[in-house]
């Protein structure tokens, strides 16, 4: 059924209609047919390995994880110390950005938006530093997120 | 998969099986030399007309991938409000503007109940679902509960946990 449709007409005709106006000024890379790059005989090219990706990338995830789980419990039970506190948010941070870079491997990825896919880890980059800014003037000013959260929880 | 133009036309055929139409199909085809690069050219050809792969639609909706994705959206979601926050504190700190908690607690306590309730609703069910959740990618990352059984019984249970412990939250 699928291929009665002709499947490269139908997301032709998707990726103009539903793609954003902001979106439609950005040139993506071609893509080569069936994805595959040179011929068949070519041999396989790893990529280039990176220190903080793959295994080591994963585990700090897991072990950030691990440790939010007693992190977001205590402020409901004990209320949190500005320890704490600081604790849950720098690694709350650390799961956003994570979290963050992981839809931008996804949905701007690099084989497809080239530079673009760079901006965007560079603008997410530059928005955690702002954000652990702000977490430091929050710890200053008002003794925690969690303090503000509940404050305006209960408003 | 080039050789398949001419595969026909190398079988033996026995001449006193053949009918005059296998005949007449027999000889339209024929082996075609080719070149290196035309090889090349047909095989990219070929490639065009690959179907490419049907998006989420396609799928039956299943606790499965319906949970993986709600886990997903509701992060991004929480993490938006998270550098929302954490931006505003930063930008009015070094813009020099006037700002604390006591300005967003004025803002929450001038709505409406219902807007109230709408909106700690639309915080407490992400918040609950994708910290139970979290939880429960944590127990496949130790290895357990990795079945089709396991995936449904914690799905259900984490669904069931985020419904009490959103409504509470919303009341709370």
């Amino acid at each position: 059924m699928l291929s009665l449709y002709g499947t490269r007409g139908l997301m032709n005709a998707r990726s103009s209609i539903l793609k954003p106006g902001l979106l439609r000024g950005i040139k993506t890379i071609p893509q080569p047919p069936g994805n595959i790059i040179g011929t068949v005989n070519d041999a396989y090219v790893p990529p280039p390995p990176k220190k903080f990706d793959g295994s080591l990338h994963w585990t700090s995830e897991r072990i950030v994880a691990i440790g939010l789980v007693p992190l977001v419990v205590t402020p409901f039970l004990t209320g949190a110390s500005t320890a704490v506190d600081s604790t849950l948010s720098g690694l709350l941070l650390y799961h956003c950005y994570v979290g963050f870079q992981s839809c931008i491997i996804d949905y701007i990825p690099e084989r497809v938006y080239g530079k673009y896919f760079n901006y965007a880890m560079y603008l997410l980059l530059f928005g955690s530093g702002v954000s652990a800014y702000g977490l430091y003037v929050i710890e200053n000013k008002e003794g925690g997120l969690t303090k503000v959260i509940s404050k305006v929880w209960k408003a | 998969m080039l050789s398949r133009v001419g595969l026909r036309a190398a079988k033996p055929i026995s001449a006193p099986l053949l009918n005059t139409s296998r005949l007449a199909f027999a000889r339209q085809v024929s082996t075609v030399k080719s070149s290196h690069d035309q090889e090349q050219d047909i095989l990219v050809a070929q490639r065009k007309n690959r179907p490419t792969s049907p998006h989420l639609t396609i799928y039956q909706p299943e606790l499965t991938w319906l949970l993986s994705g709600l886990h997903r959206i509701t992060g991004v979601f929480m993490a938006f409000g998270f550098y929302g926050i954490t931006v505003t504190y930063a930008a009015t700190s070094l813009l020099n503007i006037p700002f604390d908690s006591s300005y967003l607690v004025a803002a929450a306590a001038g709505l409406p109940l219902a807007v109230k309730v709408a909106a700690k609703a639309i915080m407490a069910f992400p918040f609950a679902f994708h910290s139970f959740n979290g939880v429960r990618h944590i127990v496949w990352d130790f290895g357990k509960e990795l079945t089709i059984k396991g995936v449904y019984r914690t799905g259900y249970i984490v669904l069931g946990l985020s419904a009490l412990a959103g409504t509470y939250l919303t009341f709370f």
